[in-house]
């Protein structure tokens, strides 16, 4: 018997078996059953719950934080070198005053908005990237010393938009480190690309937000000439500044799509006329799908100054911020002129741009699919940028005893609560118009609605109330979003109000906190540094490490599942019946 | 209510003449649930509090002092460096004592702000309202004050009362004659009741344990199989 393989069985002992193996099959579903659920059972114990020690604190090494260029040296906020273009300038006559942040102005091109890009020499236009025809200026109508025909071209610029040749954004806009949402921002217009050089995806200077803060003076002829070099439709609707409905030709002048005029389409060009007869802060937007093209950054900031002899303009302050030239009237008043327009950014909408390249999917998704009502933002601009690059350009630089005109835009979807630490200032003016002096009401938190403007007298009188004194204190929207990217502080449009006592050489404040540097790693905008990495509190809240899995709960798991696995098998060969299987 | 505001009243007075930096010993009325008023034992002054210090008065069931132990306790931030996720602690996590032994505690407070050394639990009629027993101590320094334990086997909690300061690990335990039984969540010795769940990490030594297990899960079934089936053949 022995040497038979398969053993012959006898008939009685055959169907013991079948029967046997029908009971068994039932016992073997039975314990199938039973085992699956402790199966389920190990597997719900296999969390990250612990009960007595908890894993040890991980040390987060950023490799971009301690060597964002592979040479070396730690990343460092200002590293611009603009050492001349901080200095005072005399260019083609016109005074530009110093700028001493990291990050100033090009002087020429100050000096060529001042004089007109048609009027200065070829030298200082050729230091910028504006075209001979962005901003035309002539005609002395009254006889005071100043150009009273002014002519601005604008064209549309998308920044961080996609490509249909790679993964990419262009021409790139950083607001923050590794922070680059889409934007559609109106731009003097320049010549030249797009991009810095051939070998870089970065937009030129002024090719950013926001949109140029655009100053005239009060009886000017002023035309403004939109240049539609964008892809979807788009208006210019001059938001509290004195337009007619209609120019002369009987042309709508409102850039208002529902009233008065089409939208001028890509390609094509449309100029606006007006004659403004009151001063004030006011406000330029695109009126087309205004949601949306307003909240994609087709804003900006319209200065309509007082009509003074020889009162020669800044037309165009590119990226607003510190003005280098103020007007006549507010160098009477003022030491010095700041620009601060806020927006925000709701990277579901701006992100629609990156997402797609033809027009028809991006005019849908914009449209007709995303929901403005269900929006929240998500990047908080000061200037075209958030924290920390808001220190570069942004920082309102004083001395004791001075007095600063601050003219703020809310661009935002939300209220500002602009909140300034250390200062108390002056609201003189409200949507362009002048209070009465009793009603310039003292602040420390200035709140302004959408659209809305503001100016601000800012003193550096050291008495209790107006300032506490020098230092570098910060000033920042107080609505608390207002203060961070994506979520995370500090960001979004913080900024400082700088003494010259606290001013380093390169333009940044002096600080004896944590300092700014940590912030330049874009892991810290991605959420991925804790959040007091970096100081002595690191190692007691850090990031919390991992645990491994319980090991007798991972070799339950393992024997369970191979035993289920090996009753299956048995079941599968039993129920082949007499014959094959057990035999 | 009206003794509830002389209470405060005291209190008040209390803590405002500790400006004069004197220490101050007075008895307090507290009315409590239960009865109509207890004495609480309690000094005070600028550098902390100590409540219900008891130095001579026995427990009842111990007919005498047992022996007498000194205790140095620390307590601050630093302490807690060896439990992760935790803030503050003591030095020790742990003491067990003899029944009626009479304890000094010298507490250190090696912070900059306020720290506890109180446990609950002790006779209500030496440590009234509720059987506490409290070291403060409001900044960096010491202060060091006497109670006496019960004679029967019992397991006291010993934390720092200030808000969260026990959760986040301000936590111990005093065993009288072995306790009875552990308290929940002293750090690095006994578990807690409502765990913190933390990213697990599937390291290779899993895997292979994981992998090996199920072989030898597989293994157990086919050679009981293979072992019936010669069985069954024969």
């Amino acid at each position: 018997m022995k040497d038979v393989w398969p053993p012959r069985t006898p008939a009685y002992v055959q169907q013991g078996l079948v029967n046997m193996k029908n009971e068994m099959k039932r016992w073997v579903v039975a314990a199938v059953v039973i085992l699956v659920g402790v199966e389920a059972w190990v597997y719900r114990g296999l969390n990250g719950d612990v009960w007595i020690n908890a894993p040890a604190t991980e040390e987060y090494v950023s490799v971009k934080k301690t060597d964002p260029n592979g040479t070396g040296e730690p990343a460092k906020l200002c590293t611009s070198g603009y050492e001349v273009w901080r200095q005072q300038h005399e260019i083609d006559g016109v005074n530009v005053n110093e700028s001493p942040r990291c990050e100033p102005d090009n002087p020429w091109a100050v000096a060529a908005v001042v004089k007109g890009t048609n009027n200065v020499s070829m030298k200082t236009l050729m230091q910028t990237r504006l075209a001979s025809d962005a901003v035309i200026k002539s005609d002395d109508l009254d006889g005071d010393g100043d150009p009273d025909v002014i002519h601005i071209k604008l064209e549309v610029s998308e920044l961080n938009g996609s490509s249909p040749d790679g993964d990419r954004f262009l021409p790139t806009y950083e607001i923050a480190p590794g922070v680059q949402p889409g934007l559609w921002v109106f731009t003097p217009k320049t010549r030249g690309m797009a991009a810095i050089n051939l070998f870089s995806y970065e937009a030129i200077r002024d090719l950013r937000a926001p949109s140029p803060v655009i100053r005239v003076e009060q009886g000017d002829i002023v035309k403004i000439t939109l240049e539609n070099t964008h892809y979807l439709p788009h208006t210019i609707h001059l938001h509290g500044v004195d337009h007619p409905y209609v120019n002369a030709a009987g042309e709508g002048n409102d850039g208002v799509p529902l009233t008065d005029e089409r939208p001028v389409l890509p390609g094509d060009r449309k100029t606006y006329t007006l004659k403004p007869r009151q001063t004030g802060t006011m406000f330029y937007h695109c009126h087309v799908q205004t949601a949306k093209h307003l909240m994609m950054g087709l804003q900006g900031m319209f200065v309509v100054e007082e009509n003074r002899p020889n009162n020669w303009l800044q037309t165009l302050n590119v990226g607003a911020g510190y003005v280098r030239h103020s007007s006549v009237a507010v160098k009477a008043s003022y030491e010095h002129e700041y620009d601060l327009h806020y927006q925000s950014i709701d990277n579901d909408l701006n992100s629609i741009i990156q997402k797609a390249n033809d027009p028809r999917l991006i005019a849908r998704r914009m449209n007709r699919e995303y929901d403005i009502t269900d929006a929240t933002s998500d990047y908080f601009l000061l200037n075209g940028r958030s924290f920390p690059y808001t220190l570069r350009e942004s920082i309102i630089v004083v001395r004791p005893d001075e007095n600063v005109k601050l003219r703020v835009l809310n661009g935002q979807e939300n209220v500002l609560s602009l909140h300034t630490h250390g200062h108390k200032a002056t609201i003189t003016h409200l949507d362009g118009i002048e209070r009465p002096r009793a009603q310039q009401v003292i602040r420390d938190v200035y709140d302004l609605s959408s659209a809305q403007r503001m100016d601000l007298r800012l003193s550096t009188q050291n008495d209790g109330l107006h300032s506490y004194g020098p230092g570098v204190w910060l000033f920042h929207n107080h609505a608390e979003k207002g203060i961070t990217t994506n979520g995370r502080g500090p960001g979004g449009d913080i900024s400082m109000v700088v003494y010259r006592s606290y001013l380093e050489n390169d333009g940044m404040p002096k600080l004896q906190g944590v300092g700014v540097d940590r912030f330049l790693d874009p892991e810290y905008n991605a959420g991925n540094i804790p959040i007091w990495e970096g100081s002595e509190a690191t190692s007691l809240l850090g990031e919390a490490g991992s645990v491994e899995p319980d090991a007798w709960r991972v070799v339950m798991l393992g024997l369970v599942f191979g035993i289920i696995v090996g009753l299956l098998s048995l079941l599968r060969t039993s129920v082949a019946g007499p014959g094959r299987g057990m035999k | 209510m009206s003794r509830l505001l002389i209470g405060c009243m005291i209190g008040l007075i209390a803590v405002t003449s500790t400006v004069s930096a004197q220490e101050i010993k007075r008895s307090l009325v507290i009315p409590y649930e239960g009865e109509s008023k207890v004495k609480v034992r309690h000094s005070m002054d600028m550098d902390g509090m100590i409540m219900n210090e008891n130095k001579d008065r026995l427990p009842d069931g111990c007919k005498e002092i047992s022996g007498d132990l000194q205790f140095t306790v620390h307590a601050g931030r630093k302490y807690a460096a060896r439990f992760p996720g935790k803030m503050f602690a003591y030095d020790q996590q742990e003491w067990e004592v003899e029944p009626c032994s009479r304890i000094t505690v010298k507490f250190v407070n090696d912070d900059h702000i306020r720290h506890q050394f109180m446990i609950h639990g002790l006779p209500e009629y030496l440590y009234p309202p509720t059987g506490m027993f409290t070291i403060e101590v409001t900044g960096p320094g010491s202060k060091t004050a006497t109670f006496i334990v019960p004679d029967e086997p019992k397991t006291f909690l010993v934390h720092c009362e200030l808000a969260q300061h026990m959760e986040k690990g301000m936590k111990a335990q005093m065993k009288v004659g072995q306790g009875d039984g552990d308290i929940a969540s002293i750090p690095g010795l006994t578990p807690v009741e409502n765990p913190d769940s933390y990213r697990v990490d599937w390291t290779a030594s899993r895997w292979v344990y994981l992998v090996l297990a199920m072989l030898a899960g597989l293994g157990a079934v086919l050679g009981f199989r293979f072992y019936r089936r010669d069985k069954a053949g024969q």
